[in-house]
């Protein structure tokens, strides 16, 4: 039997990328986990509250949108809507163009990932560096990121030593101290010669419009204090209520993410900056991305909303630990990426609709996810969707003739006496492919159909 | 994951799901199963026409077929007594999958009562029962792997209760516990590499404690588990919950 | 564009219009989200020291000790807000060379930056900063070491009060331990693009 896309792909990956991934998501996951039940009374209940708020943002986006717009222009912001990728990039344009700015530093976005801005931005003249470390790697090296938080967890430092030196930022050496201080001095004259910082937005508060950024290492705070005009990429499901939910979702998003309590930078940017401050943006951007969430909102699978890209479910995914993130051929991997990518793809949907069988429906996503979303439902009515589709699949099973018989007793019964032939049999010559693909990789048990019935009826006549 | 509010035991007659895997493979878990309830007193029911909880299907997507054998099943489960499966998924997918593909049908009502009523074999002895210790005595070091189908349920807690009172029995914690086997019904065929590189992991965790038995409350992730080991020319010894609970009372491993 | 706007908007209404109810807003208690064991029976300015250190940075109590921090360090020439100068000047002896304007075309130049935080929270040992209060934010940021000034009075016990406490500055930005990364390989390496030293002066 054929298998899976996401399967040949992890059979092909390279034992150190998997040995790598492994180890760190291993080790994030066992802090994570540590940190939130060390501290807490009741992280489960912190996480079902965090879903809830963010379920009733998702749910009530038709008066929260205009609520939060109002907020940010009465701020002083400037509010743009997108409703495709192409859009999002172009509204970065003009802006751009407007202002006759032609440099442009970035922190980390996943919007800016979706929509492919960076490349867009190059096609029109105008330089679109990415500034977090791993992002930065990865533009260097042209490749793409493969987890939500730690875009080269797939990258050993020799790689990076060598891409370092290629790019004529030093001699090779691969110690990671080094390779982070030669970044942090080729990049911080990027930002002071940049014209426009662009960032993402965690959260936005419907509330008090303010957008709240979440970073480690300072660079989305570098954009926003070297540059002079800022532009948000934001994602319309990134709404909260109130601002006192934010204390919430702060907590639960650095342990969940990073296994810190709190991550090194949060950010609360309600507007350009204030008149006597000499640094930072006079002109602030926000641009609202559709690009399929309206979609998603209107399906069955919108609990997927939520997600505040945490990459928890990501970092205990068995399937993720084995396969890494390339395997899903999209933005998001892993768990997420699993229901949401699909999702996103829109009339593409067919080729991503291997995405959500790359799962043995374990439900440690759920488990660990900070907003609770029942990953596991949203794969299966995925599943479902493919089927009523037509989607092809390989390697799984027809399940029509299954059905029948599960449900005729007497011709279930006599398929368990009738199995027993399979005793006699080498396996090879099993004519039912899924148990051939079944035996090739491990011994299957004796075929003992009807002996338990057989047993029950002489244990009650005696 | 639970659906809704279980109903509350009353009386001491049950009927046994005994699953497919146990119909087909493993009777010796089916039988422990019941010779253990009838030790509690329970008055153990097997209705014959029973097949499968309609998992497979389910889980593959296609939830039309699905739907066909769990109507089968609800019909084959009539009545309001207990059902108990010795296996946290096949349960699971009675209280919390059926209910998921039946959200759009009009007979949703008969298969939320049947989930309502449906239960694993550790939680209904621990939770059902109120029965949370063990007699006997099974001298062996025990590795328990919780399925993943308990999470979000009782069911881990109350299998790990039980086996902690036996007699005899100690319990060794491994690596990576809350891992799945990597099983996963049709996963386990449609991504081979993925479920046999889950599987050989999840056993150098448990052959690192050095357990004398390896013990679930689910056939599919033993029959994996023991299947991968067995190939490897490294056999487990592998049993299910019922069958330590049920050689308890009769003295300890039987082989 | 408007016309993304209105369609984005009927949209959202067209995939809300089919739920018969929505998700209520849930009321609670901030109480879950503070880590009340830590914070119980514990002075805010010693436990706002221990959390900071806890997150790798430093917290000093008197003037001296930052200078003598300083100065071991090979810290001599930085920034210091204009406000605060002429109160910690005389703390600094000889050998400093300070400045109370920052010059960005010469960001290399400042070993540190010593700036007045908006607060700090004492739960997790972060400092605050703000556009009114913090003098500049590159100053903050840019130097190797940032020493923020923090007022006892202005320290908050935990995450909710802080964010209760955000007040209507359009900036406020919560630092906690030096810049970081664990890009690579998981790694743990301070000072990236921000501070690889990050230091509250409380007074
Ligand atoms: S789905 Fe949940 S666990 Fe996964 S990234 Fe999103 S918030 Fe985190």
């Amino acid at each position: 039997m054929p298998s899976q896309p996401i399967d040949q792909f992890a059979r092909e990956l390279s034992p150190e990328t998997r040995a790598s991934v492994y180890q760190s998501t291993k080790t994030t996951h066992e802090k994570r986990t540590k940190l939130l039940f060390d501290q807490f009374a009741d992280p489960n209940r912190l996480r079902t509250l965090a879903g809830e708020i963010k379920q009733h943002a998702i749910e009530n986006l038709d008066t929260l949108l205009p609520q939060v717009e109002a907020r940010l222009t009465g701020n002083g912001a400037k509010v743009h809507w997108a409703s495709t990728a192409q859009g999002a990039c172009e509204a970065v344009l003009r802006i751009m163009q407007a202002r006759g700015a032609t440099k442009l530093v970035k922190a980390k976005t996943m919007v800016s990932e979706e929509i492919e801005l960076a490349h867009f931005l190059e096609g029109h003249g105008i330089e679109a560096l990415e500034t977090d470390l791993g992002e930065f790697i990865v533009q260097i090296d042209h490749d793409h990121p493969s987890h939500i938080v730690r875009p080269i967890i797939h990258k050993n430092r020799r790689e990076i030593a060598r891409s370092f030196e290629r790019e004529g930022l030093g001699a090779y050496d691969d110690d990671p101290g080094t390779i982070t201080r030669r970044a942090r001095h080729y990049l911080r004259h990027k930002y002071l010669a940049a014209d426009v910082g662009l960032t993402g937005a965690n959260f936005v508060s419907a509330e008090s419009g303010r957008i709240v950024l979440v970073t480690n290492e300072g660079n989305s705070r570098f954009c926003l204090a070297a540059t002079k005009c800022h532009i948000a990429l934001v994602g319309i499901e990134k709404i909260v209520p109130r601002d006192r939910d934010l204390a919430v979702l702060l907590n639960l998003l650095g342990r969940s993410g990073t296994a810190q309590e709190l991550t090194v930078y949060t950010e609360f940017i309600g507007g350009p900056k204030s008149a006597a401050q000499p640094d930072g943006p006079e002109e602030m951007h926000v641009i609202f991305v559709d690009n399929g969430r309206t979609e998603v909102l209107a399906s069955e699978c919108r609990e997927i909303l939520r997600c505040i890209r945490c990459g928890a479910c990501l970092n205990v995914c068995p399937v993720y630990r084995q396969a890494s993130g390339h395997a899903y051929r999209s933005v998001y991997p892993g768990p997420v990426g699993a229901v949401l990518s699909p999702l996103l793809a829109g009339e593409r949907f067919p080729q991503l609709a291997d995405l959500p069988k790359a799962s043995s429906l374990c439900g440690a996503c759920n488990e660990v996810c900070p907003v609770n979303i029942p990953i596991p439902d949203l794969l299966l009515r995925l599943r479902q969707r493919a089927k009523e589709e037509n989607v092809p699949s390989p390697g799984t099973p027809p399940m029509g003739a299954w059905a029948l018989l599960a449900s005729q007793p007497t011709a279930w019964r006599a398929a368990l006496a009738g199995g027993r032939l399979m005793n006699h049999v080498p396996t090879k010559l099993i004519p039912v492919p899924a148990l051939q693909a079944w035996a090739a990789q491990r011994e299957l048990p004796a075929w003992r159909g009807g002996e338990f019935r057989k047993w029950l009826r002489q244990r009650r006549s005696r | 994951m639970l659906n809704s509010e279980r109903s509350p035991i009353t009386g001491k007659r049950v009927q046994l799901m005994a699953t497919c895997l146990c119909d087909a493979f493993y009777d010796d878990v089916a039988a422990a199963t019941v010779e253990v309830l009838e030790h509690l007193g329970v008055e153990v029911g097997f209705p014959e026409s029973q097949t499968c909880c309609g998992q497979p299907a389910f889980n593959g997507g296609d939830w039309a077929a699905s739907r066909k054998v769990v109507r089968h099943t609800v019909r084959t489960f009539a009545g309001d007594e207990p059902v108990v499966v010795p296996s946290g998924s096949c349960a699971a997918m009675l209280f919390h999958g059926a209910v998921l593909e039946f959200e759009r049908e009009r007979d949703l009502p008969e298969v939320e009562a049947l989930g309502r009523r449906t239960w694993e074999l550790a939680d209904f002895i621990v939770n059902g029962l109120g029965v949370s210790s063990w007699e006997g005595r099974f001298e062996a070091t025990v590795a328990f792997h919780r399925s993943c189908h308990s999470r979000g349920t009782a069911s881990g807690e109350a299998a790990l209760t039980l086996l902690r009172s036996v007699p005899g029995l100690r319990i060794v914690e491994f690596g990576e516990g809350e891992q799945c086997c990597g099983f996963g019904g049709t996963f386990s065929v449609s991504f081979p590499n993925i479920s046999a590189a889950m599987g050989t992991l999840k056993l150098e965790h448990v052959r690192a404690a050095l357990p004398d038995v390896f013990v679930s409350a689910d056939m599919s992730c033993l029959m994996h588990l023991g299947g991968l080991a067995a190939r490897e020319g490294k056999p487990i010894r592998i049993r299910h919950l019922a069958q330590v609970l049920r050689d308890a009372l009769k003295g300890g491993i039987r082989e | 564009m408007s016309d993304d706007r209105e369609a984005i908007f009927s949209r959202v209404r067209g995939a809300l219009a089919p739920l018969r109810v929505r998700a209520p807003l849930p009321q609670y208690d901030t109480e879950i989200a503070v880590l009340r064991q830590v914070l119980a029976g514990r002075d805010l300015a010693e436990l706002f020291g221990e959390r900071i250190r806890k997150v790798g940075g430093l917290a000093f109590f008197t003037p001296a000790a930052l200078v003598a921090h300083l100065r071991t360090g090979g810290r001599l020439h930085g920034y210091c807000d204009p406000v605060l100068w002429p109160g910690l000047a005389p703390h600094f002896g000889a050998g400093f060379q300070v400045e109370t304007a920052f010059d960005r075309t010469r960001v290399d130049d400042y070993a540190f930056g010593i700036t007045r935080a908006a607060g700090a929270i004492a739960e997790t040992g972060t400092i605050i900063l703000n556009d009114a209060a913090t003098s500049c934010r590159l100053g903050a940021l840019a130097p190797w070491v940032h020493v923020a000034v923090v007022e006892r009075s202005s320290l908050f016990a935990d995450l909710p009060q802080a964010v209760a406490g955000l007040g209507d500055d359009r900036n406020v930005v919560w630092c906690t331990g030096p810049s970081k990364t664990a890009d690579v390989e998981g790694i743990l390496i301070e000072g990236v693009h921000g501070p690889g030293e990050q230091i509250a002066l409380v007074v």
